[in-house]
């Protein structure tokens, strides 16, 4: 046993005496899961949300069918429960019945209406006690009437060809219809799999959110050496000084690898999480727990007082992880920050996860693997460098 | 050495040696360089220029082997209050290379030394000052280190744990260990060390034994004699034994300034006596270190 690991070794002896680090690393990301996971799940997790939706179709055209043949196939795929009604009042009594959430009213006249290139309605009904419900059902109307006014474009586009005579907007016309083609598509496997179930969400967002500040406990130790006066004893022993730095690393690195381990394990039995394939986990546990001890220790070597370290890594810790999705997801899309989420070590362990808890390779977490252990390298070797420096002042 | 800190001069040339079995002392007020100089000789500082040499090996903070050879008594408590004495001991000692039965052993040994038997067990954080104090000073002594580096160890002590601590610094030298005594306590300089160096301002103003700085002062040891009788004769009487350098009548009896009252004091009273005057009392004051320290820096050594 070297050096480091005595060092690191007396320094776990201290913090599982502490209890401290337990406490933010293990019980308070297990309970925090677990609430998050109760109050929260159902509004992120779709299967079990339970989508009963209505249609009365009075139109009962060509057009209208289109639609309903829509809702028919997500049906079919078990995305929803669809119940055709004759008339309005009864699909109401059905939502105030609570027999379903919502309910689509086709008026007569849709088909007219798309062929003569007008605008149409679908109106939406829905439970106020099923908000999210609700809001689905709208989305899926709007997607296929962005479908039908792409089409109706297509048309008169073509028309006007025909006639010889192309209008100037003809450029306009194509790129707005290109942009109303549908980006919602219910079915679309791809989607499913790269998403984590809540539960799984959960517990990987306080797993990783509290990682940050279990490792800090390891790095916040060099600048408690110093306040306490040991650190004068570890440097005049016939030790390396970069001993002690390795010191604080490993035992930040144990800690982060303990707690996210028990907490693992723990969803998995207790809540019944799906981390995925164990090999690819571990990469990320290994990834995730290096860039988590790269930033703090970054924290580490810029505050004067433990004080002063433990208050400054909150923050980040804080800021990083609601930026990184671990308590409410973030799009993957163009915007700001989407683009912002990539910064964090947070989004990418996250990222890495949805990539393999869908029944993925454990490849698939390569990517993510990278990123974190990019963190790791620049920020690791920064905070080395003004570590060393501390220490040898 | 010498080590400057910006365009601070912490210290601007100390230079000293220590023979195996000697107590050296730093006698200097706070402030004076007495941290810096140990910290060089430590290997925790770079001197900016100079060279510590202990046991033959060059001293410096990458020299690993080096230090192996050297025992810090931080002037701060540097335990862990998380862990028992044993722990405390047990862990430092193996950083110094100790292992199995060698350390456990060697780890009783310094209990028994520093007094902690009974409380081996207990966390340190339940320990008094004192008690810490003696710890502290035992994981510096646990792996037999061939120079013992002692900075102000008994600052904010109780004075039984003070008496303690002393009496094994004295117990150290005897065994041969080489000891550097740091102090602003004259006291504890007079008693413990065989020889002082003077540090004031980052510089050695004067070194030497107690004797020998007291002399290079000019000072002479006072004894005052009460007595009853013909103090006129006594007093001629006294000032003819060799050695008294002055010898008066007082109110009481004799006031007597000689070079070496402990070697004379047997002659010189049985010559009063003999002249007549009946002895009741007799006191010696030596000048001490305090007084050296006033003449070579021009100030007291509290201030």
């Amino acid at each position: 046993m070297g050096p480091a690991t005595r060092i690191a070794t007396k320094d776990l002896k201290l913090r599982i005496r502490d209890r401290s680090a337990f406490i933010l690393g293990i019980f308070a990301p297990l309970v925090l899961a677990v609430i998050f996971n109760f109050v929260f799940g159902g509004a992120l997790n779709a299967e079990s949300l339970d989508l009963r939706f209505g249609l009365v179709d009075l139109d009962d055209s060509e057009v209208s069918r289109g639609f309903w043949e829509i809702l028919s196939g997500a049906e079919s795929e078990e995305l929803l429960v669809l119940t055709d009604f004759e008339d309005a009042a009864g699909a109401e009594a059905a939502v105030e019945e609570g027999e379903i959430d919502a309910y689509y009213l086709i008026d007569p006249g849709m088909h007219a209406a798309v062929e003569a290139g007008e605008e149409f309605e679908i109106r939406i009904v829905g439970d106020v006690d099923a908000p999210t419900s609700t809001q689905i059902a709208a989305s899926i109307a709007e997607q296929f009437g962005a479908g039908v006014a792409g089409v109706q474009l297509s048309v008169a586009t073509s028309v006007a060809l025909l006639e010889g005579s192309p209008p100037p907007e003809i450029a306009v016309w194509g790129e707005e219809a290109a942009a109303r083609a549908p980006s919602y598509v219910l079915d679309d496997a791809t989607t499913e799999t790269r998403q984590l179930d809540a539960t799984t969400y959960f517990s990987a967002g306080m797993a990783v959110f509290f990682l940050f500040f279990t490792v800090q406990f390891g790095v916040i130790g060099l600048l408690e050496e110093q306040r306490d006066g040991t650190m004068a004893r570890l440097l005049a022993a016939p030790i390396r000084r970069t001993s002690v730095i390795a010191a604080k690393a490993l035992l930040s690195s144990w800690l982060g690898i303990i707690s996210l381990s028990i907490l693992i394990l723990a969803t998995h039995y207790l809540l019944d999480a799906s981390w995925g394939p164990p090999l690819g986990v571990t990469l990320l546990v290994m990834a995730g727990v290096l860039s988590a001890v790269a930033i703090m220790g970054l924290v580490g070597s810029v505050a004067q007082t433990p004080e002063g370290a433990g208050n400054l890594g909150a923050i980040i810790a804080v800021v990083l992880g609601m930026l990184g999705g671990t308590f409410f997801p973030i799009g993957q899309g163009d915007d700001l920050l989407s683009k912002l989420t990539y910064l964090t070590p947070h989004a990418w362990f996250m990222r890495g996860l949805a990539e393999i808890s869908g029944g993925a390779e454990w490849t698939a977490a390569l990517p993510a693997v990278g990123a974190l252990l990019i963190f790791a390298l620049v920020l690791g070797s920064i905070a080395w460098a003004l570590m060393r420096r501390r220490i040898t002042a | 050495m010498v080590k400057r800190f910006g365009d601070l001069t912490a210290v601007g040339g100390v230079g000293f040696s220590i023979e195996e079995g000697e107590t050296f002392g730093l006698l200097g007020p706070n402030g004076a360089g007495k941290t810096t100089s140990i910290s060089m000789v430590a290997g925790l500082l770079e001197p900016d220029a100079g060279e510590v040499v202990v046991a033959g090996i060059s001293i410096s903070p990458a020299s690993v082997a080096g230090k192996a050879a050297i025992g810090l008594v931080p002037q701060d408590l540097a335990i862990y209050p998380d862990l028992t004495a044993t722990e405390n001991l047990s862990f430092f000692g193996r950083l110094y290379g100790m292992r199995g039965e060698e350390l456990a052993k060697r780890v009783a040994e310094v209990l028994e030394v520093i007094g902690l038997v009974d409380r081996k067990d207990d966390l340190t954080k339940e320990f008094s000052g004192g008690m810490k104090r003696r710890l502290n000073i035992g994981i510096g002594l646990l792996h037999r280190p061939k120079l013992l580096i002692l900075d102000e160890p008994t600052v904010g002590v109780d004075p039984q744990s003070r008496n303690s601590i002393l009496e094994s610094v004295e117990s150290l030298s005897a065994e041969g260990m080489a000891v550097l005594y740091t102090t602003h306590y004259m006291e504890e300089a007079e008693r413990l060390c065989d020889r002082v160096a003077i540090i004031d301002e980052g510089t050695i103003k004067a070194e030497g034994t107690r004797r020998e700085l007291v002399s290079m002062v000019g000072k002479r040891d006072r004894i005052t004699i009460t007595a009853t009788g013909d103090l006129s004769r006594a007093a001629q009487v006294a000032g003819d034994v060799q050695g008294v350098f002055e010898a008066s009548q007082s109110d009481q009896g004799l006031e007597v300034l000689a070079d070496e009252a402990s070697s004379l004091l047997p002659e010189l009273l049985s010559r009063i006596a003999a002249g007549g005057a009946v002895i009741t009392g007799v006191e010696v004051v030596e000048p001490n270190l305090e007084a050296v320290f006033l003449h070579v820096t021009g100030k007291a050594l509290r201030d």
